[in-house]
């Protein structure tokens, strides 16, 4: 089989009062990637809805390979070769390689065909593997796998269904760095196959080694799509965003004497030890490191959110000697956590109640509650954190990623906190909503409010923060003091342990 | 209510008044619409439904369950359930009989008897009910596994208590609890209007009822906001607690003694009830509002058919349409909701 096309024609979805994906025409060619941009809102994920068979366009038309597609679900999708990996992981833990991608497919023997041929089947998984260069043993069990090496089984479980179009939906958004270079070589791979792939991510940086072409959506429309040669990082972000300028960190933001968190020796069996940092009133300080480096689990130690084994945290002046989530949160601090969805929001529950979930107590009047008292709350935060919400009595999974966020900033931002941590706040959410969330840790220095950032994002600490930790293998081992004035690859060297400053 | 992901929806413009949400809605009134329908045709066609005393009588059975489908609202919301209450029931009011026998037979006052034998059965309930809470919290063990021990506990505890024989030790004015009357109202209709609302009052007003609803919604976020979620959890265990003792006072005062055999399967019939006002088994979501109307609902639905004449057998059949109705309704209706 030659290249495939895919060929969108007029395609359309209007959900009531909205319309999601507004005469969407474009076509794309086999053997080529193209990178999908967007803020969030502009209409990707209906896209990928409408070409996943998980939703049904209001009009328009696909054509694969000259011939018109008709879906009604995920199936007549995957049959007419349209294969979609998503951004959460669909494999069995307890499963192998090979049983994953062969799942519901089982080549059999025996008496009756009941008996699963094992030998064919790791065989089978084992070409797929090769024919894409993955390096990972097809007997081994997906729960021993790094989250990197799941998403590329994904992909192959997907190519394994010998697809016309490959959908990929944010794929990288939850590695590390060396992880994201080996999916993208992955990715590479596949255009010798002459699929049609679509690449939908936020980052900006990582589509120039891999996608051949930049197709941007805005406001539920097509924007364009241009080579990637002339995709300069400006070019794509006035197609995004229209004409926006980027902020750096203000110079007013100064970091003050009195020091408001002392962490002393902290130490946890297997995730972190011998922390030791100081934290001042007004500073914004960046931890760097590879996933698994142990930041999140120290930041969540300190906010009593898992146990420690020994150590010491004064905050504002007071021990806490064996913390917990209440105990710190009275002592003002707060925290945002890593993973938003399941750790940080009730989704069930409204925008109301999840901006008032971590100080219930305080908008209660001696453990009476009601809207009345909830409504000013959530008013307060919608407007200061701009969180773009059409009814505040709405439940808070309706809402973006980025507004989310905000949600769980403003959560915690009530509770009146004098530290706030803010674990990968940027993960999944476009640059406006970034940017946004900068301003806001900004916004909290210059109230003299202390600030923790940990991100896998380099650059953005670069930008934010005072000073950047980075942490190895639950250590710290190197400092940078002038963020301003270091280059990123100097950052990513420190952070891979070449070489500790 | 609007759960679709698609970010793109909300196109309000800042500063914008927010959009006045419908006051009413009448596919918000679903259930309250077809009761309302069967109250009329019952009234038609079945003979002594639409009196005084047949009222009563619905109102009389409605509240032994209804009092503990409050509690069981409480703790289905929180994603936990309990099947202890039937044999609750039944071991509660024996252990009362059995208290306010001995006592009484040692010379203490029947007043005095009864009051230590209520005291003792809410203290065992409390104890009980954390006790599971803590289990659940500590040591994740379902709720339904703690409770289906309690469960055997208490029945083989009733028998054990009363050699499997009734005991009868009350005195005439325990009576009233079951049978008494105030303005020709059951005296248990009272107890199940006061129990309505203060559940009521608690899932809709307190900081305690949002954290039962948020623990129920996601427990992990609960505990990370600073949420007490072993306070929860025992509380509301306990909570239902309180209600079957309450209800086993009424039982027992009903059939004037303490009987190991009563209670069997009330906890199908008390989450049937929370079921049909729409309660999610999943937590996170119901309302007491919903159970009372589904305590009701139940309760008219078997005394129409009674009334009517149908066959016992009929009447479980009727049951099960009811629940599988029910639950398609409010599936349906989510499901909507979510593809907007």
């Amino acid at each position: 089989m030659g290249p495939a096309k895919l060929d969108i024609r007029n395609l359309t979805k209007a959900y009531p009062g909205v319309l999601a994906l507004d005469d969407f025409s474009a076509v794309f060619d086999g053997g080529k990637v193209y990178a999908l941009l967007g803020k969030n809102g502009s209409g990707k994920s209906t896209f990928v809805k409408c070409l996943s068979g998980a939703a049904t366009p209001t009009s328009g038309e696909v054509w694969i390979d000259g011939v018109k597609t008709n879906f009604k679900g995920p199936a007549d999708a995957n049959a007419a070769g349209i294969a979609v990996v998503y951004q959460e992981l669909s494999l069995i833990l307890d499963f192998t390689v090979a049983e994953n991608i062969m799942l519901g497919r089982f080549p059999t023997m025996g008496p009756g065909n009941v008996t699963v041929d094992w030998k064919t089947t790791n065989a089978h998984v084992q070409d797929i593997l090769t024919s894409l260069r993955i390096d990972i043993p097809v007997t081994r069990k997906i729960s021993d796998l790094s989250v990197g090496q799941r998403q590329v089984i994904e992909i192959a479980k997907a190519m394994s269904l010998n697809p016309r179009v490959l959908l990929l939906d944010e794929p990288t958004s939850a590695l590390a760095r060396h992880e994201i270079n080996s999916l993208l070589a992955v990715v590479r791979s596949l255009r010798e196959k002459g699929v049609a792939i679509i690449f939908i991510t936020h980052k900006l940086n990582e589509i120039r080694g891999v996608a051949d072409y930049v197709t941007v959506l805005r406001d539920s429309r097509l924007v364009g799509t241009v080579p990637i040669e002339v995709a300069t990082p400006k070019v794509i972000v006035d197609m995004m965003f229209g004409e926006t300028t980027l902020r750096s960190r203000p110079a007013d933001l100064k970091v003050g004497e009195e020091i408001r968190l002392k962490v002393s020796g902290l130490h946890r069996k297997d995730k972190y030890e011998d922390i030791s940092f100081d934290l001042r009133a007004g500073e914004v300080l960046g931890i760097a490191g590879m996933l698994g480096a142990g930041r999140s689990e120290l930041l969540r130690g300190i906010f009593g959110a898992d146990p420690i084994d020994g150590g010491t945290i004064v905050l504002n002046g007071t021990e806490a000697r064996r913390p917990t989530v209440a105990r710190m949160k009275d002592l003002g601090l707060a925290m945002t956590m890593e993973n938003r969805k399941e750790e940080g929001l009730i989704q069930i529950m409204s925008i109301e109640d999840n901006l008032c979930l971590a100080s219930l107590d305080e908008v209660g009047q001696r453990g009476f509650l009601s809207h009345f008292l909830q409504a000013p709350v959530a008013e307060k935060w919608i407007g200061r954190l701009e969180i773009k919400v059409s009814d505040a009595l709405q439940e808070v999974q309706s809402l973006s990623g980025g507004n989310q966020q905000k949600v769980v900033v403003g959560n915690w931002l009530n509770t009146d906190p004098k530290v706030v941590f803010f674990d990968e706040p940027t993960r999944g959410i476009d640059i406006i909503a970034k940017q946004q969330i900068f301003q806001i840790m900004w916004d909290l220095s210059r109230r003299g409010l202390s600030v923790v950032f940990v991100s896998s994002e380099l650059e953005e600490l670069l930008e934010v923060c005072h000073r950047i930790l980075i942490m190895e293998a639950g250590r710290f081992i190197g400092e940078v003091r002038e963020p301003e004035n270091t280059p990123i690859e100097t950052l990513y060297a420190m952070c891979m342990g070449e070489t500790a400053k | 209510m609007t759960t679709s992901n698609t970010s793109g929806r909300t196109k309000r413009t800042l500063g914008a008044p927010l959009p006045r949400r419908p006051f009413f809605k009448l596919s918000d009134f679903v259930l309250e619409a077809i009761l309302l329908a069967i109250i009329v045709l019952l009234a038609f066609s079945a003979p002594g439904f639409a009196t005084w005393d047949n009222w009563m009588n619905i109102l009389r059975n409605a509240a032994m369950t209804g009092i503990i489908a409050f509690g069981m609202t409480f703790v289905l919301i929180l994603g936990e359930i309990d099947i202890s209450v039937g044999s609750g029931l039944a071991f509660f009011g024996c252990l009362l009989a059995v208290v306010t026998d001995s006592m009484t037979t040692a010379g203490w006052s029947a007043e005095f008897a009864v009051a230590v034998g209520v005291v003792l059965c809410i203290a065992i309930a409390i104890l009980a009910g954390m006790f599971t809470g803590w289990v659940r919290h500590a040591l994740a063990v379902p709720t339904f596994i703690t409770t289906l021990a309690w469960m055997a506990a208490f029945r083989g505890g009733a028998y054990l208590l009363t050699g499997s024989f009734p005991v009868t030790p009350y005195p005439e004015w325990f009576f009233f609890f079951g049978s008494g009357a105030i303005f020709g109202i059951p005296f248990q209709a009272f107890v199940f209007l006061l129990v309505f609302i203060i559940t009521w009052f608690i899932s809709r007003y307190t900081v305690f009822g949002k954290s039962a609803y948020a623990v129920g919604g996601n427990a992990e976020s609960a505990r990370l906001s600073g949420i007490n979620v072993l306070g929860v959890r025992m509380a509301v265990m306990a909570m239902i607690g309180i209600f079957t003792v309450l209800s086993a006072i009424m039982v027992s005062s009903q059939i004037q003694a303490g009987n190991p055999t009563v209670g069997v399967t009330w906890e199908f019939t008390v989450i049937t009830a929370c079921v049909i006002g729409g309660v999610s088994l999943m937590g996170g979501k119901g309302r007491v509002w919903g159970t009372f109307v589904g305590v009701l609902f139940l309760s008219i639905m078997l005394n129409g058919m009674t009334l009517l004449n149908i066959d016992e057998y009929w009447q479980y059949v009727a049951r099960a349409l009811l629940i599988l109705g029910a639950v398609l309704i409010y599936q349906v209706q989510a499901l909507n909701a979510r593809r907007g």
